[in-house]
């Protein structure tokens, strides 16, 4: 399709719009007047000024995280691309689709250490899954085309696609809307029916199967899938950080996060079981902990994943199954419904049964013996939100509460930094999930020191009416390393704490949000409701134990079935 | 440990270089050689890398290597089934005429050409297997080697593979 002359910027723009783009989250400077200028007069494309580009790189990976589609962040040259740095790494890590577009010298002038230059490109190759430096104007149809089926093709991630103001500015006369990709870029999703019906053939015959789902089955909107076979199956599902969600948690089948601090159930049901099938995940060392022969060692290991480079990465596998999470799983089902009927009398159903309800017992439990005040205000949460709301976390001690405690019903529904491990996450992830989904309540699961360092973006929420609510699990410590300085290295508390300042719940009214504080966590409900009420965006600052602790948990250097703490879970 | 010799076709592109010698860092892998040059299809470049790893890593690095998107075709060339060449340029020390027809006298064993003389010096050159290479500039230590420029090895597969056919 041709549109006569254009300008490089108006190319960007028409390529947005036809890939189906709404939003964006970003900043201008002075290489992207002329992008900006178009984004002006055109109004199909929302754009959101945020207060720093690492927040509107979060955001656009949180609103790609609840929408599924990819999300879009836009930064300046120089120090606005450098900024982004953190949000897209975080992004690529946890397979996320982005789209991230930045500004750059004029052609003529890169490599002269020009006013805010950056080699963008080069800087952000390790952290990207592509990236593209845009020389001609002519190429961007194309460029802007590849970038998104890129992103959100295969094993998703970051493209970044770097913009030099002249290329921005020039008019050409450009077919727009390309269908032209790379020869070299075909992801492979059909899965081979051989592996298949080694994989039948293994899950037909196990007595204790278990299925562990990582973020790739939310990715490929499997989760109904997933489901269906463990119901088949008679098979327990555990789930990575980024998994959560895959399953309902208050499923009977489901036994919560594994790993480090996973619920130990969930630990157990790993080392006890015969056939492993993990789909959609890469054995983090979060996962796995620190003793590879101690994960599954009793089972046949299956590797679902649509990344090959995934298989025997981290963790030797038995059979590998290279595709794309749903079919692989559809296909599972279909050949195992042939071979086998349903179990769901079995010894090991019965034993998952009782596992899932001593988890829900002890969680339903607020004031269980031995319970932290951070345990109870996250046990609290349970019993506010409803099954819509979309939580966020931030990175530490308020994350792994959340992903320990909160009970995930939905997916796409529980939003978290898991590979990067990015504080500062959270808050600007929440804003792109508000974006993504505005009729539902998004919720903030945040620590003191996470928090501040993105805080700023509370004016972002007010200017553009974006209600999140932020709890703050307020302990004035980083406290998740504070925590590992008690347990293993003699209460030597090195700059880990926080001192006083700020009243968080000053900084929210500064910044014209509601706020309010909690000192007893049965007073939650109602400051959750207060904020809600309020129609701003706003802040809970929650007073947690100075020294709480995440718990159960695998030591370092530990396996996964040796946690420590686990004497606070009910036995069975 | 073992020597590995992978060839790949990738996109002709500025930066594909870095992306491709950028993988191999970020997986802790030490690249013994890399040759870059055209091919047949224009578009394309071939590159020919040599690692030293485990067939593990190989296959790690293959892997990680087809993720790339500029990446559009890898073979990994076993020993056995390919004609495998490295270039040597080389100056050699030559004291006296004796020197130097000795020089003259191995290089001629070696099928190594004189690319240049003068009154002290010899200028080799050399193509051959690496491992030829290697024994051939060890006899030159011997006289002393002033200068020695090799320029990694490149890598043909003797099947119908390597190319764009496959």
């Amino acid at each position: 399709m041709t549109r006569g002359k254009l300008k490089g910027a108006e190319i960007v723009v028409e390529e947005l719009k036809n890939e189906g783009v709404e939003v964006a989250f970003g900043i201008p400077g002075g290489v992207l007047l002329d992008l900006y200028d178009v984004l002006y007069k055109d109004e199909a494309i929302r754009h959101i000024l945020m207060r720093h580009e690492q927040c509107a790189a979060h955001a656009a990976d949180g609103y790609a995280r609840v929408s599924g589609r990819p999300g879009v962040c836009i930064a300046t040259s120089g120090p606005g691309a450098t900024n982004l740095v953190t949000g897209l790494a975080n992004a690529n890590m946890d397979s996320s689709p982005v789209v991230a577009l930045t500004g750059q010298v004029p052609t003529a002038a890169i490599g002269s250490n020009a006013f805010q230059e950056a080699s963008t490109f080069t800087i952000t190759m390790p952290i990207t899954k592509h990236n593209f430096l845009v020389t001609r104007t002519e190429d961007l149809p194309k460029v802007i085309h590849n970038a998104f089926y890129i992103a959100n093709t295969g094993r998703k991630g970051v493209v970044l696609v770097d913009l030099p103001k002249d290329v921005l500015a020039t008019k050409v006369d450009v077919d727009l809307h390309p269908k032209e990709t790379f020869t070299g870029y075909k992801p492979k999703i059909k899965p081979n029916p051989v592996q298949i019906k080694k994989t039948v053939e293994v899950l037909a015959n196990a007595e204790r199967p278990l299925i562990l789902a990582g973020g790739g089955v939310i990715s490929a909107n499997a989760t109904e899938e997933l489901r269906h076979l463990a119901e088949f199956l008679g098979a327990p599902v555990v789930t990575t950080l980024m998994g959560k969600g895959a399953i309902p948690e208050n499923h009977p089948f489901s036994l919560g996060m594994a790993g480090m601090h996973g619920r130990i159930y969930a630990n157990r049901a790993i080392g006890e079981c015969d056939a492993l099938l993990a789909v959609g995940t890469r054995f983090s060392d979060r996962l796995t902990g620190w003793q590879l022969d101690q994960f599954a060692p009793e089972a046949t290991l299956i590797h679902v994943d649509i990344d090959a480079a995934e298989i025997n990465k981290n963790l030797q596998v038995d059979i590998p199954l290279v595709g794309d999470a749903k079919l692989a799983l559809q296909d599972i089902i279909k050949w195992l419904e042939k071979k086998k009927t349903t179990s769901p009398g079995s010894v090991w159903v019965q034993r998952i049964r009782e596992m899932h309800s001593a988890c829900e017992e002890c969680i339903g439990d607020v004031r269980r013996e031995g319970a932290s005040i951070s345990d109870m205000l996250i046990k609290e949460i349970n019993g506010i939100l409803d099954d819509d709301v979309i939580v966020t976390t931030e990175v530490g001690q308020c994350q792994m509460f959340a992903a320990h405690y909160y009970i995930t019903k939905k997916p796409r529904t529980f939003i978290s930094s898991g590979g990067l491990g990015a504080m500062g996450f959270g808050f600007p992830a929440a804003i792109g999930a508000k974006v993504a989904a505005p009729d539902r309540k998004v919720v903030d699961i945040a620590g003191d020191g996470s928090f501040l360092m993105t805080c700023h973006d509370l004016a972002t929420c007010v200017e553009n009416d974006i209600q999140v609510v932020v709890c703050i699990f307020d302990n004035r410590y980083l406290g998740m390393v504070r925590q590992w300085q008690e347990l293993f290295f003699d209460k030597k508390y090195s700059h880990t704490g926080l001192g006083i300042t700020p009243d968080f719940v000053k900084l929210a009214e500064a910044f014209g949000c509601y706020g309010e504080r909690v000192e007893k966590p049965e007073d939650l409900k109602d400051a959750l409701h207060n904020a809600f009420e309020s129609g701003k965006p706003a802040v809970i600052d929650m007073i947690v134990g100075k020294e709480d602790k995440v718990l159960p948990m695998i030591p370092p250097g530990g396996g996964i079935t040796r946690m420590i703490g686990a004497e606070r879970c009910k036995p069975i | 440990m073992q020597a590995h010799i992978i060839s790949l076709l990738v996109e002709d592109h500025p930066g594909v270089l870095t992306r491709m010698s950028g993988m191999f860092t970020m997986r802790g892998i030490n690249i013994t050689s890399l040759t870059v040059s055209p091919c047949e299809k224009k578009g394309l470049s071939r590159m020919t890398v040599a690692i030293d790893g485990s067939e593990s890593e190989l296959e790690k690095v293959r892997k990680q290597l087809s993720n790339l998107i500029e990446v559009v075709k890898i073979v990994d060339l076993k020993e056995d089934k390919a004609v495998i060449r490295d270039l040597c340029l080389m100056k050699v020390h030559v004291k006296d005429s004796n020197a130097r027809s000795e020089v003259m006298q191995l290089a001629e064993a070696y099928r190594a050409k004189i690319a240049n003389a003068t009154l002290d010096s010899i200028i080799v050159e050399l193509t051959e297997e690496p491992k030829t290479i290697d024994r051939f500039v060890d006899l030159m230590k011997h006289f002393g080697v002033k200068q020695l420029f090799r320029t990694g090895v490149t890598a043909i597969g003797m099947d119908t593979g390597g190319g764009l056919e496959r």
